[in-house]
């Protein structure tokens, strides 16, 4: 399963599995971001390209008004997968501790 | 060992096929690491099944414990063929405007996993897709396939 939110600091923390089932949901919440966003993804544990499509989404949208989306905490398995999508080309990337 | 179930036709029985490939996981002792990689190359190809076929039937998916990891077979009934090995790669270094979320699916299998498979039965009008994740072979970034794509005629 997945969970969305605004985290303490103003930051958006997603934690659980961004796959085909989920993403209608966590593009819906980002739909409604604006400006420069902190996406926390120390917990996420899975993505897909489903998933990578609600990022791409939302990046552009953001590009677009002058924010941006930003990933942080991101686990090494994901960070093979942003590499290999091309997407640390697109975003910037701030690995989890000690990976 | 290999253990074998079939999936209603539909985005929502992802998450029963993660617990089907968590459960064999666990039970055969595989590599917890290999698990976001398989879970990740069933989603990508159950869904293109979901979205691009038109059949009714259920989609079969066999989990067989080799040495070092899994093989993975997927087998689509009454459907009409489609090489999923012979799809394009994604331009990854296109600039944010002109990047579509299409096609990444199938980009990122092929970096994933040692190699997919793909077989088409014209007589019975069936596909079966078999892709290998092991500890011991990197992630075939050549995309490279098992032993290339066949259109079965049996």
């Amino acid at each position: 399963m997945l969970a969305i939110d605004f985290g303490t600091n103003g930051d958006v923390v997603v934690s659980g599995r961004l796959d085909a089932a989920q993403s209608p949901p966590a593009q819906a919440f980002l739909d409604k971001v604006e400006g420069a966003v902190t996406l926390d993804c120390t917990n996420l544990e899975y993505i897909s390209s489903a998933g990578l499509g609600v990022l791409l989404k939302t990046q552009k949208r953001l590009l677009g008004s002058g924010g941006k989306l930003r990933l942080s905490g991101v686990s090494r398995h994901l960070q093979d997968i942003f590499v290999y999508s091309g997407f640390d080309r697109l975003f910037e990337i701030e690995a989890a501790p000690g990976k | 060992m290999t253990a074998c179930r079939a999936f209603r036709r539909s985005i929502e029985s992802i998450q029963d096929i993660f617990a089907f490939t968590a459960e064999v996981f666990a039970r055969d002792r595989v590599d917890p690491a290999l698990l976001p990689s398989v879970d990740l190359t069933v989603e990508e190809l159950f869904t293109n099944m979901v979205k691009y076929g038109s059949s009714s039937a259920e989609v079969r998916i066999d989990v067989t414990t080799i040495e070092g990891g899994v093989e993975v077979a997927l087998t689509d009934y009454d459907v009409e063929p489609f090489d999923v090995t012979q799809a394009p790669d994604v331009d990854i270094e296109l600039p944010i405007e002109q990047r579509r979320p299409g096609g990444l699916g199938l980009h990122l299998i092929r970096r994933l996993v040692d190699c997919v498979h793909y077989e088409y039965s014209a007589e019975y009008r069936k596909s079966r897709i078999t892709f290998r994740k092991t500890q011991v072979a990197p992630p075939a970034c050549d995309g490279g396939h098992c032993a290339g794509s066949a259109n079965a005629r049996d």
